[in-house]
C-alpha cells in the first residue's frame, strides 16, 4: 500500500507518496499554491498517483502539512510542519541535530533528539524578512531570476547592509542603495546575508550539528552558504528540500496505523 | 472532557432558555450571554463558553461592571480609577465605605470585545498613541469618549518601575483633565550583604529600605483616599479590606490548584483567565466577586469528583505567560489539544495571600514590590519555572501583546530559562487584539507545541 504526504505551503503544494513498508519514495509532485488550495492539492494528488500508476484505492492513509494543511480535505489527518520536517530530515539523515526550514513565508529552525523528535524549535513571526518571499521581492526589483540570484551573489566584492526588520521597509531601502548605485551583486548578498543572520538569530545561540537545510529557499544558490557564515557552522542541504515536509508528512501517515 | 461541551454563543441561547424553563435563579446582572452583543461586545459571537451556570454568572459579572459604576455613582459613592498596580490599591480604596475602585488599564481588551468598532484605538491614533504602542492605548481612547467607564473622581496611579508605554499614555490624562494621585514603585532590587532583607509575597526579597520607601508612597495613597471618602482609613479598616481581598485571592488559589492539577481539566482557559482578572480589582464589586468564584470552585470540585476513575484527558500540560489580547486564542488553544498547567497573567503578586500578621501597609508595601512587572525579568522566569514545575506543566507558552514592550523583552529570556532550567519545550506567539488574519499562524504554534510534548511523552 501506499501513504501520501501532501505540503500545502504558502507558494507551493508538494505531494510525496511512499511504499509503507519499504518506506521508499513511489512519487512525488510540486504545484504552485493558489486561491483554490482544496482543488489544487487534490488535482496533484491525482496527478502524482497517476504517475506512480496507482490509484486513490491504493492510499492506506494520508497527512496534510504546511500552512494550508486544514484545506487539504481528503487527507486523513494533520500534522504540523514542524513535525513532519522533522520526520523527513530524519529519515534522509538520522545524524541530523538541527533542521533549519526557509519557505516562501516563514522560517523555522528545530533542535532534533537522537530519536529524532523535535526538542524545541522557533519560528519567525514577525515579517517575511527572513523567509523566501524577501528573495522573491529582490530579483523582481532586480529582474532577475531567483534561480540566478546565487551566481548573481558570488560576485559581490562587499554585500550591502540591510538593516529593515520588514520586508516592505526593505524594499525601500534596496531602491534607495540602487539610487546610490549600489551594485546588483552587493544587494543581493547583503539580502541572503540578511536572512542568514535573522534565522541564526532564532538559535538563540544554541545550534548543535549536524545542520540540515530544508524548503523551497534550501534550492536557491548562496543561501547554505550564506548561512554557514550567520552560524559558524557546516550546513547540509537536505536531498529535494522542498520536499522534505511531504516526505515527512508521508512517513508519519506510514506509521500511523 | 471540557472542550467537548463547550458552546457557541447560540448553544448558550438556547441553555439558557431551558435553565430559565427549569427556574433559574439568577443575580441582579443575569440574562443570556449573546444580550452582550446587542450592547456591543461583538466578540463573544466567536468565542465558546463553559456551560455552566456558575461560567454564565462570571461572564455577565464581567460584563455589567459598566453598569455597576454607573449605580454606584447615582448611589452617590465616589469612583476611583487605580491605575497600573494591578492589585495593591483597589484593596485599600475597598477597605473605605463609599469608594468604589475599577481598572481602566482594563480597557485593553475592549478593541477586542467590542471587534474594533467603539473606535477608542483610532481615538489614540489621532492623539500620536500609535499602534506602536501597547494595545492599552485604548485607555486612552476611553478616557477621551467616556463611553466605557464613568468619570472617575480619582485617578491613582503608580510610576516608576512599571510599563514605559503605561506610563506615557497615563501622562495624557491630567492634560484630559483628570486628576491624577502618581505614586512611586520603584524597580525591586536584590538586597545588598549589608542591608537587612525582607521577604515579599509569592518568595522574592527586597531590601527593607525600599518596603519603607513604598509604604510611604502608599501612605500618600491613603490620604488621597480619605480625602475622597471623607473618612479614616486606619489599620483596622485597612486589615479588614486585607482578610476580604485574601479571602478572594484564597478562592483562586484553589480555583487555580485544581484546575491545573485535575486529570482532566475541570474549567476551560478562557473562564480561568476571567476568573483570574478578578483579583486585580473586584469587577467593582468585591463581595460579589467573592461569590462568584465560589460558585466556580463549587463547580470545578463536582466536575473534579465525577471525573474519578476516568483516564487522564491526555491533553499536553501547558504553562501559559502573559495575557492575551484577544480572548479568541485561549479557545484555539484547547482546540489544539493543550490544557493549562499554570499561568503568569503578569499580575502574580495579585494572587498571593497578602500577610495579615503585619502592619496593613507594611503588608500591601510587600504585596506591591512583589509585582512580577516591578522585579527583573529574571526572577519573574524563574517563578515561572517554579510554579510550571509544581502543576507539572510539560510545556510552555509565551503569548506577546504587539506593541507591549514588557512582553517583548522579557519573552526570551523567560523562553532561555524555561529551556535550560526545565528542558522544556517553549513556543512563542504574538496576538493582537483580533486575531482572526493570524488562526492559522498561531494554530501551527499551538499544535507544534503540543506535538513535541506529545512526542516526548513517548519513550
Amino acid at each position: 500500500m501506499i501513504c501520501a504526504g501532501i505540503d500545502a505551503g504558502s507558494r507551493a503544494i508538494k505531494v510525496v507518496l511512499i511504499d509503507d513498508r519499504a518506506l521508499t519514495v513511489a512519487g512525488s509532485g510540486i504545484v504552485a499554491q493558489g486561491v483554490h488550495q482544496k482543488e489544487l492539492a487534490a488535482e496533484l494528488l491525482n496527478q502524482t498517483l497517476k504517475e506512480a500508476g496507482a490509484t486513490h484505492h491504493d492510499i492506506r492513509n494520508s497527512v496534510a502539512t504546511g500552512y494550508g494543511r486544514n484545506t487539504v480535505a481528503l487527507a486523513d489527518t494533520t500534522i504540523t510542519e514542524i513535525t513532519c520536517h522533522a520526520r523527513g530530515v530524519h529519515h534522509q539523515q538520522p545524524e541530523a541535530r538541527t533542521v533549519i526550514d526557509i519557505g516562501g513565508q516563514d522560517s523555522k529552525l528545530l533542535h532534533l533528539s537522537e530519536n529524532g523528535h523535535v526538542r524545541d524549535f522557533a519560528m519567525n513571526d514577525r515579517c517575511a524578512a527572513g523567509t523566501g518571499r524577501f528573495l522573491e521581492v529582490v530579483s523582481e526589483q532586480l529582474e532577475v531570476a531567483l534561480i540566478d540570484i546565487g551566481a548573481l551573489a558570488a560576485k559581490a566584492d562587499a554585500p550591502a547592509s540591510i538593516s529593515s526588520m520588514c520586508v516592505v521597509f526593505a524594499e525601500t531601502e534596496i531602491i534607495g542603495l540602487l539610487a546610490a548605485g549600489e551594485s546588483p551583486e552587493n544587494i543581493v548578498a547583503g539580502v541572503q546575508a540578511s536572512i542568514a543572520t535573522r534565522t541564526a538569530a532564532m538559535s538563540g545561540g544554541r545550534v548543535n550539528g549536524p545542520i540540515v537545510f530544508t524548503g523551497g529557499v534550501a534550492m536557491i544558490p548562496g543561501m547554505a552558504e550564506a548561512l554557514e557564515v550567520a552560524l559558524g557552522d557546516r550546513i547540509t542541504i537536505a536531498d529535494k528540500p522542498q520536499l522534505t515536509g511531504a516526505l515527512g508528512a508521508a512517513l508519519l501517515a506510514a506509521e500511523q496505523q | 472532557m471540557h472542550s467537548q461541551s463547550q458552546l457557541s454563543l447560540a448553544e448558550w441561547d438556547e441553555r439558557y432558555a431551558e435553565l430559565k424553563r427549569l427556574g433559574l435563579q439568577e443575580p441582579s446582572y443575569g440574562g443570556p450571554i449573546s444580550r452582550h452583543v446587542a450592547e456591543g461586545d461583538l466578540r463573544l459571537r466567536r468565542l465558546k463558553y463553559d456551560p455552566s451556570w456558575a461560567a454564565l454568572n462570571l461572564w455577565n459579572f464581567l460584563l455589567t461592571e459598566e453598569d455597576r459604576l454607573r449605580t454606584a455613582r447615582q448611589r452617590g459613592s465616589k469612583i476611583v480609577g487605580t491605575m497600573k498596580d494591578l492589585g495593591t490599591i483597589p484593596v485599600m480604596a475597598y477597605s473605605l465605605p463609599n469608594l468604589v475602585a475599577f481598572y481602566p488599564d482594563g480597557a485593553w481588551w475592549i478593541p477586542c470585545v467590542m471587534e474594533l468598532s467603539a473606535g477608542l484605538l483610532k481615538v489614540a491614533d489621532d492623539l500620536g498613541i500609535d499602534d506602536s504602542f501597547c494595545p492599552v492605548r485604548a485607555m486612552l481612547g476611553a478616557f477621551v469618549t467616556e463611553a466605557h467607564f464613568p468619570r472617575p473622581d480619582l485617578l491613582v496611579c503608580s510610576v516608576g518601575a512599571v510599563c514605559d508605554d503605561f506610563s506615557a499614555i497615563a501622562q495624557r490624562l491630567p492634560g484630559l483633565g483628570h486628576a491624577v494621585h502618581w505614586w512611586e514603585i520603584p524597580h525591586r532590587r536584590e538586597p545588598d550583604k549589608d542591608e537587612k532583607a525582607v521577604a515579599l509575597p509569592g518568595g522574592a526579597e527586597a531590601p527593607s529600605a525600599q518596603v519603607d520607601f513604598v509604604r510611604g508612597e502608599l501612605e500618600g495613597v491613603r490620604t488621597q483616599l480619605e480625602t475622597l471618602a471623607e473618612s479614616t482609613l486606619d489599620d483596622t479598616a485597612l486589615s479588614a479590606g486585607i482578610a476580604m481581598a485574601n479571602r478572594i485571592r484564597r478562592s483562586l488559589r484553589e480555583l487555580r490548584h485544581l484546575v491545573f492539577t485535575a486529570p482532566s481539566s475541570p474549567l476551560p482557559a478562557l473562564e480561568l483567565l476571567v476568573a483570574e482578572m478578578l483579583a486585580i480589582h473586584f469587577c467593582s464589586d468585591r463581595r460579589e466577586t467573592l461569590r462568584v468564584l465560589q460558585d466556580l470552585l463549587t463547580e470545578v470540585r463536582s466536575r473534579i469528583e465525577s471525573q474519578e476513575d476516568e483516564p487522564d484527558d491526555g491533553r499536553i500540560r501547558v504553562f501559559w505567560v502573559n495575557p492575551v489580547a484577544d480572548l479568541r486564542a485561549m479557545n484555539l488553544f484547547e482546540a489544539c489539544g493543550g490544557r493549562l498547567a499554570g499561568t503568569d497573567f503578569l499580575f502574580a503578586h495579585a494572587l498571593d495571600e497578602i500577610p495579615e500578621d503585619l502592619a496593613p501597609l507594611d503588608a500591601l508595601a510587600r504585596t506591591a514590590l512583589a509585582d512580577p512587572m516591578v522585579g527583573s525579568g529574571q526572577q519573574r522566569a524563574e517563578r515561572i519555572c517554579r510554579d510550571a514545575q509544581t502543576f507539572g506543566a510539560e510545556a510552555v507558552l509565551i503569548s506577546r501583546i504587539p506593541g507591549a514592550s514588557h512582553c517583548a523583552l522579557e519573552s526570551s529570556l523567560i523562553a532561555d530559562t524555561v529551556s535550560r532550567e526545565l528542558d522544556l519545550p517553549v513556543v512563542e506567539i504574538e496576538v493582537p487584539p483580533l486575531c482572526d488574519a493570524m488562526l492559522p499562524t498561531l494554530q501551527t504554534r499551538m499544535e507544534a507545541l503540543v506535538e513535541v510534548a506529545r512526542a516526548r511523552r513517548k519513550p
